[in-house]
């Protein structure tokens, strides 16, 4: 942590230097009187390969639009680090930053004091209380729902279902779990921003679908997985798991091969890790739900730039710039994967 | 002075610690404006008898008086109430703070809890100055030289109005000057009034300022000198002198071959002095000094622990050069140490496997452990030496002194050593047991071990010395033969009076 | 110097049956499989703290140098070289870790505790400056995966390769424990530091081997740990593990005043701290009680231990008294 700051605060240094001057005066920069680039900041709220895939939709947007110049930071862990790197953004004088609030409640007066010094969105989860200026993401209530059709297709018959998740602080993740037993018990929708959140360690019975306690892990990989397996262990009669964050799925599949039951309990995930793609193809997954991640890369440098230039149209009333998600199954599994591909590999180029 | 009763009267004091009778009987006065020195041997009890008037021991028997008074100091803070201040050996000083804080440790003038800084700072420079040092008050005591510290010692007892000054052996890290200086604080201090015990083997600087020397021999009152009386004869007359009939006496062989011999060897501790000597084949050797003279040391170089500075040393006629114990043990040298706890033993470890530590390496099966021959070794020494124990796995730390040390001659025994050397080798052992030992040097002497030993007790090395090496200061003041061997020339040499000797 | 494990044996049965009663899927096959994989895999960190622990030292850079050795296997892979090759150099690097850290503490007479943390700091930035912090996986080496995290049948009931790993480890260690001079002069050394060497121990190489010891075991972990979840984040694989061998080897029997410790007491007290998160998620109880319950279970453990051992000692003292009346 000492080491990582000092390294930080090193290149904040080094990066004033060089850089604090040609930004304060016109036409420096790049030759010809051209405008100076928008300096932006892409933070996320941790590392997976989910965040490649957003950092190559920013790069993407940085090619295609012109004009911005967006560094991506991806705090290694959790939200010390998200705050030390969002002050060190603010020491630079960044002019506009997308983050991704790690306990959007808790964050929220840390969040308006960087609202009040530079341009605030939030991206794949919001921050409702705090000045952001908007929210680029998806409905995960909604996204959460769509999930639980997916069970619902994949487990017609009905049966026990469980729900694996990093950590239930996060705003993102409570949406989805809800949407998902919401969907499973056919309860009435509810709206984004006003969602009831259920108990943690409750067991939901419904018609058909039985919805057991939900496990977190932390983040911590053989927590995940130790976490599948006691799961398979415990439950005879599990018929679906469902892993809300992206590593969560492939740790299930894993736990089910190691079992032997590979087909017999089913996985829907969130989020699209290559094993569970594969896992898709074969006939072992029923399918994920896709938030398409490098458009929340894209819309949000898309966004931000459009802001820095004077142009506030692009906030809706609601503040919520909602870029949708993709459903993937077996029938769409080639198409979605190429393009994946296809973003992972521009996501993964050095600068 | 008779006229007047005497500030401090002792009587009949007596003190008994486990197994040792450290003092019996003991009278001592002390005059107002006095320095009254306390000699004797090591072991004669003056450090027992200076921590009782201190208040770090309490009496068994005997009675103090203060004033005509009788008092009892409980803990070192009622001595203080009562005026009477030790100033240890080693300070006790916190280096870390200033001498105003030192000063006043444990002592703090204090308003309400909080510490009066200026207050501190004034009282702390008036003390200063009584003993005659000019620093400021807020010096960093590990600043400062020990000679200094010393008088910031003396100043924070005369911070608590102490009446008498105990001086436990003030001058043994002292340079000449800073000697000379104390000196001259002792002299304002008996001008004022202040009473002094010193106690100190120097017996030159005892000369120079005792008003009257009280001297202590195995614990009892050996005899009083006045100021007119006081000389190194005279002292050293009072300190020896014991029946020796009773104790152990040797029957020496004829020795053999040299088996190490060293030539001008500097030791790290006293790296300006050389030291010349050779042990042979069935000798055994004495080595006598009093504490401080640096006969640990000399051992510990032998044998690795601390490696020569300087000079050359020859075993079986062969250079060598232990720079770790391992090499010096393969070169065949055991060591019994002093502090047995510490060094000679291994105290969680059974009986078994603290006798067959050395013994491993060479019974070794391509690094495995021989367990048969281990159990051979550990049974040998048990029998050998006779050692008390219930059975073999029986954890050293339960096992007596006596028996502890045995576990510790029988490890080296194994080791079949060229050169044995013991360092105080019946320092806290029941007198059954050190019979035993010193029956074992003979037979070992006489199975053509070298042995060279370190020992305080008098009548051991009278004993069981071929030949004595004195030590005083890091060098050797003398060398005796069986037959030049006497309490009286040991200790002129110990202290080093080259006149006597 | 052989220590009591009866009281952490007793515990691990306990919590065995106690959970095996409430908790009917437990007894099944695949639990138990899984049981065993992780708690072989705690067991082997667990070893290797033991030695460091046993000369009176500390090492709290283990979970670094797993995460550093999982991520370093992962970028070699990724730059295509020979994945045998890059698990012998992993190996020989984590010698080296260990080789470091025993030179600065016996030679430059740095704490072990100040040179592990260091440790600690170090490989962890290293692991995330060579990966650039990039979540990473192990594709193309299916030989060793079957060989880090396969698993050997035995009818339907596949023994998990780390077992193996742990097997031979344990006997390794518990031969060169208590049957090799090596073995002896480290507990007494661990006991007695100046006691040792009096006695010609090279108290300063024996200390310098139980560090090797230590990160060498901390490096097949790492590999072991990378191939079990095919997957490492050089940020967060291994964090914090450190914490859960030094719980093993204490718990284990191990002092760390040094002088004490035995391997199946480790392997054991491993066991009873993955048994005891396998039991939380059995019996349902919530994933964020899970470290107060293990802290507590150690807390007691120990404590128990130690009253146990007091009252063994008073006895024997007993012994001693009347015998010698």
């Amino acid at each position: 942590m000492i080491k990582k700051l000092t390294m930080m605060a090193a290149a904040a240094a080094v990066f004033a230097a060089g850089c604090g001057k040609p930004s304060d005066g016109d036409g420096a920069t790049e030759g010809g009187g051209a405008k100076p680039k928008h300096k932006i900041a892409y933070v996320t709220n941790g590392i997976d390969p989910f965040w490649d895939l957003c950092a190559a939709g920013v790069k993407q947007a940085e090619n295609e639009l012109g004009g911005v110049e967006c560094e991506i930071h991806f705090p290694p862990k959790g939200l010390a680090d998200q705050k030390s790197i969002l002050e060190t953004l603010l020491t630079k004088g960044i002019k506009g930053i997308a983050v991704s609030p790690i306990d959007a409640d808790g964050q929220t007066k840390f969040l308006n004091e960087v609202a009040s010094e530079t341009v605030l969105i939030t991206h794949d989860a919001d921050a409702p209380k705090s000045n952001r200026q908007v929210y680029v993401g998806t409905d995960n209530y909604k996204a959460g729902r769509a999930l639980g059709q997916l069970v619902k297709e994949a487990i017609p018959d009905g049966g026990e279902v469980m729900i694996f998740v990093g950590r239930l602080e996060q705003l993102n993740a409570r949406q989805r779990r809800q949407g998902v037993i919401d969907e499973l018990l056919d309860r009435p929708h509810q709206v984004l921003g006003q969602v009831k959140f259920d108990e943690v360690a409750k067991v939901f019975k419904g018609d058909k679908y039985t919805v057991l306690d939900t496990r977190t892990d932390n983040f911590v990989m053989d927590t995940a997985k130790s976490n599948a397996e006691d799961a398979i262990t415990k439950h005879k009669d599990l018929a679906c798991m469902v892993g809300l964050f992206a590593y969560n799925p492939p740790r299930c599949l894993a736990a089910i091969r190691e079992a032997g039951k590979l087909g017999q309990i089913k996985v829907c995930g969130f989020d699209e890790d290559d094993d569970l793609l594969q896992a898709i193809k074969d006939g072992h997954a029923q399918g994920t739900i896709s938030q398409q991640p490098w458009k929340y890369g894209y819309n949000s440098v898309k966004v931000l730039k459009a802001i820095l230039d004077g142009d506030t149209s692009v906030i809706p009333a609601n503040k919520f710039i909602d870029v949708g998600f993709k459903v993937v199954t077996s029938k769409n599994i080639e198409a979605f994967w190429s393009e994946k591909r296809k973003m992972a590999a521009l996501g993964a180029k050095k600068d | 002075m008779d006229a007047q009763p005497s500030l401090l009267k002792v009587t009949a004091i007596g003190k008994q610690f486990p197994g040792v009778q450290a003092l019996h009987n003991v009278d001592l006065t002390l005059n107002r404006g006095e320095v009254l020195s306390l000699v004797g041997e090591n072991g004669a009890g003056k450090s027992t008898m200076m921590k009782i008037l201190a208040g770090v021991h309490t009496p068994d028997a005997g009675t103090i008086e203060l004033d005509g008074k009788p008092i009892r100091a409980n803990s070192v803070r009622e001595a203080q109430a009562h005026g009477i201040a030790l100033i240890h050996q080693e300070l006790n000083l916190a280096g870390n703070l200033d001498i105003a804080a030192n000063i006043f440790l444990g002592n703090e003038p204090h308003k309400a809890g909080f510490i009066d800084r200026k207050d501190i700072h004034a009282q702390a420079s008036k003390h200063l100055k009584r003993v005659g040092l000019a620093f400021p008050t807020d010096t960093l005591v590990a600043d400062l030289t020990i000679g200094h510290q010393q008088l910031v010692e003396i100043a924070k007892a005369l911070s608590v109005d102490a009446r008498i000054i105990i001086m436990d052996e003030p001058t043994s890290s002292l340079a000449q000057k800073e000697t000379e200086n104390l000196f001259k604080v002792v002299n304002d201090l008996r001008s004022q009034g202040i009473s002094i015990i010193y106690i100190s083997h120097r017996l030159g600087e005892v000369i120079e300022l005792s008003d009257r020397v009280s001297v202590l021999r195995d614990g009892e009152n050996a005899g009083e000198l006045a100021r007119e009386e006081i000389s190194h004869d005279a002292m050293v007359k009072l300190m020896v002198g014991r029946d020796l009939s009773q104790f152990y006496q040797r029957n020496a062989t004829e020795p053999g071959e040299v088996v190490i011999e060293a030539n001008r060897l500097r030791t790290s501790a006293h790296p300006n002095r050389e030291l010349s000597f050779s042990v042979r084949q069935g000798e055994i050797v004495g080595i006598a000094g009093l504490v401080g003279a640096g006969r640990t040391e000399l051992l510990q170089t032998l044998f690795g622990i601390t490696p020569a500075v300087g000079g050359t040393l020859k075993l079986d006629g062969n250079k060598i050069l232990p720079r770790r114990p391992l090499e010096a043990i393969i070169a065949g040298i055991a060591l019994a140490p002093e502090d047995r706890k510490q060094h000679g033993l291994v105290s969680e470890m059974s009986v078994r496997e603290n006798s067959s530590l050395p013994r491993l390496r060479v019974d070794q099966k391509a690094g495995m452990i021989d367990f048969s021959a281990e159990t051979n070794v550990a049974n040998e020494a048990v029998e050998k030496m006779d050692i008390k124990t219930p059975h073999l796995e029986q954890v050293i730390q339960y096992l007596s002194g006596g028996n502890q040390q045995k576990v510790v001659l029988g490890k080296w025994l194994a080791m079949n050593p060229r050169l044995l050397l013991l360092d105080e080798p019946t320092r806290g052992i029941d007198v059954g047991s050190k019979q035993e030992i010193y029956k074992l040097m003979e037979e070992l002497a006489a199975s053509g071990v070298a042995i060279l030993f370190v020992s305080s007790e008098m009548e051991e090395v009278l004993g069981m010395a071929d030949r004595v090496l004195v030590m005083h200061e890091g060098a050797i003041t003398g060398e005796l033969d069986r037959n030049q061997l006497s309490e009286e020339t040991i200790m002129q040499l110990a202290t080093d009076n080259k006149a006597a000797a | 110097m052989k220590k009591n494990i009866l009281g952490i044996l007793g515990l691990f049965i306990f919590i065995f049956i106690f959970t095996a009663y409430y908790s009917e899927p437990f007894l099944s096959a695949y639990n138990m499989q899984n049981l065993i994989k992780w708690s072989s895999l705690y067991a082997i960190m667990g070893i290797g703290v033991a030695f460091v622990i046993i000369t009176g030292g500390i090492d709290l850079s283990i979970g670094s140098v797993i995460g550093l050795v999982a991520s370093l296997m992962a970028l070699a892979i990724k730059k295509g070289w020979d994945p045998n090759f890059a698990v012998v150099m992993l190996l020989g690097l984590s010698l080296g870790i260990g080789l470091i850290h025993g030179l600065l503490i016996t030679k430059v007479k740095l704490q072990p505790f100040v040179v592990t943390l260091c440790g600690l700091l170090v490989y962890r930035g290293i692991s995330r400056w060579m990966t650039d912090n990039q979540t990473m996986q192990y594709p193309g080496t299916d030989k060793l995966d079957s060989l880090f995290s396969g698993k050997v049948l035995m009818g339907s009931f596949g023994l998990p390769a780390p077992l193996f790993f742990l097997i031979v480890v344990a006997i390794l260690a518990a031969i060169f424990l208590n049957r090799t001079i090596w073995g002896r002069y480290l507990f007494a050394l661990g006991n007695n530091e100046d006691g040792a060497r009096y006695s010609g121990i090279e108290t300063d190489r024996l200390k310098i081997v139980a560090y090797v010891i230590c990160s060498f075991l901390a490096g097949l972990s790492g590999l072991l740990f990378a191939y079990e979840l095919d997957s490492v984040q050089p940020a967060q694989t291994g964090e914090f593990y450190e914490l859960y061998a030094i719980a093993a080897a204490v718990l284990g029997g191990c002092s760390l005043r040094g002088g004490q410790g035995t391997i199946l007491g480790v392997i054991i007290a491993a066991a009873v701290i993955r048994l005891l998160r396998n039991s939380i998620n059995l019996l349902g109880i919530s994933t964020h009680l899970e470290y107060a319950i293990i802290g507590m279970v150690i807390l007691c453990g120990v404590a128990a231990d130690e009253i146990i051992k007091r009252v063994m000692a008073r006895r024997r003292t007993a012994q001693v008294t009347t015998a010698r009346k």
